[in-house]
């Protein structure tokens, strides 16, 4: 098994990264690439293409609020081929992040709800809308400092409602 | 507060086969309690106990409200089962507007009745909050016995209303708010309910024939 060689030395996807200047270390779930933002669309393309990681498993961000900075952007691969996985760890200066959905289309939806969610913005996403909140919600449900009760939940409802009322009242008149 | 009586001769052989007299309000209650059309709103796992409860083995069709329809403008109950998000609210309010009257709402589960375990952000905390409701169902979720024992329920408050109330009575004179655009939303704000309810908080008082209609109170304009 592939596994067992991994575990034993380093692991079988280094060679295909080159020179590209990442770091690579153990977690108790696989191994770990931690990349700078500027490396990080480079190294998941040599993952794809060279080290034979067919699919993005999930596409997920941490908030580490207080710290700065402040999110960490998580991609987990998987090889069919060689039935092992991987994790590339990238740090967010900001708020930006590339897109990978161009490697991967089905990191459409899980970029998606990760903009939804903690509001990072994937550069060259083809349809970054909200996922999960209502279009219009002004604020990031997971990020540390939001509310548990969250904040005005049912504004948009509220505007519509009262958007809904003055058409009826003007159709009236 | 009414009965259907056979009336003419006292002998037994005569009765059923003459005519029946009875009050309006009594006539029009009975029919429309005896045949209420669900709209199901199947939001979550209550959706799951009411294909149950419309299945053959709990079979509302005993109790005459089987006919689910999945178009608002042909139901006079909507039952919603499940947890109500936010997003989803606006869309279970225009449904709820799209029902003709008279319509009457049952909450199904605690998650549509008060926000249940989902204590958060996202979800209505009680769909009394955007519409009003006329039976609670408690449970997570209830039992398809507990839904048949709403519509009972539902049925005895059907049987107390005054149905040209809803027409002509002093309890359908618009709220000022109401219809101005300034009708000011507040979240866990119940509306009125049981609006039309004759007796809201007496369920066993009945009314003899002959008896005064009890009015309302009057809405100062």
């Amino acid at each position: 098994m592939s596994d067992a060689n991994a575990t034993a030395s380093a692991p079988r996807f280094v060679a295909a990264l080159g020179s590209l200047p990442h770091c690579v270390s153990q977690s108790p779930d696989g191994p770990v690439v931690e990349v700078e933002l500027a490396q990080l669309k480079d190294v998941l393309r040599a993952l794809r293409d060279r080290a034979g990681f067919e699919m993005c498993s999930f596409v997920t961000c941490i908030d580490h609020y207080p710290s700065e900075p402040r999110f960490a952007l998580h991609h987990q691969l998987l090889s069919f081929e060689h039935n092992d996985r991987v994790r590339v760890r990238c740090v967010l200066p900001g708020e930006n992040a590339p897109t990978c959905t161009d490697l991967w289309p089905g990191a459409n939806y899980m970029e998606r709800e990760c903009f939804d969610m903690f509001g990072v913005r994937f550069e060259g996403h083809p349809d970054l809308r909200r996922l999960l909140m209502p279009d219009g919600y002004d604020h990031y449900p997971l990020r540390k400092e939001f509310p548990h009760h969250g904040i005005e939940p049912d504004k948009l409802y509220r505007e519509w409602d009262r958007a809904r009322r003055e058409q009826w009242t003007e159709g009236a008149q | 507060m009414g009965s259907l009586k056979p009336v003419g001769p006292e002998s037994n052989e005569q009765q059923g086969s003459g005519f029946f007299a009875t009050r309006a309000d009594f006539l029009i209650n009975w029919s429309r309690k005896n045949s209420l059309w669900p709209m199901p709103l199947g939001l979550s796992c209550c959706g799951i106990e009411l294909m149950g409860l419309l299945g053959p083995k709990f079979d509302l069709a005993r109790f005459g409200a089987e006919a689910a329809r999945f178009t608002p403008r042909q139901c006079d109950l909507l039952i919603v089962a499940g947890t109500l998000t936010w997003k989803m609210a606006q869309a279970a309010r225009t449904i709820y507007d799209q029902m003709p009257d008279p319509k009457w709402v049952v909450a199904m589960g605690v998650c549509s009745s008060s926000g249940g375990m989902y204590d958060s952000y996202s979800v209505v905390q009680g769909i009394d909050s955007i519409m009003p409701v006329d039976v609670y169902v408690p449970g997570c979720p209830p039992r398809p016995d507990a839904v048949i024992d709403a519509v009972l329920k539902l049925q005895k408050k059907i049987e107390r209303e005054d149905p040209l109330g809803r027409l002509i009575g002093p309890a359908t004179a618009p709220r000022p708010e109401e219809g101005t655009g300034k009708l000011v939303f507040q979240p866990n704000q119940g509306l009125p309910k049981g609006a039309w309810d004759k007796h809201a908080h007496d369920p066993k008082s009945r009314l003899a024939i002959g008896d005064p209609l009890p009015r309302k109170t009057e809405v100062k304009p």
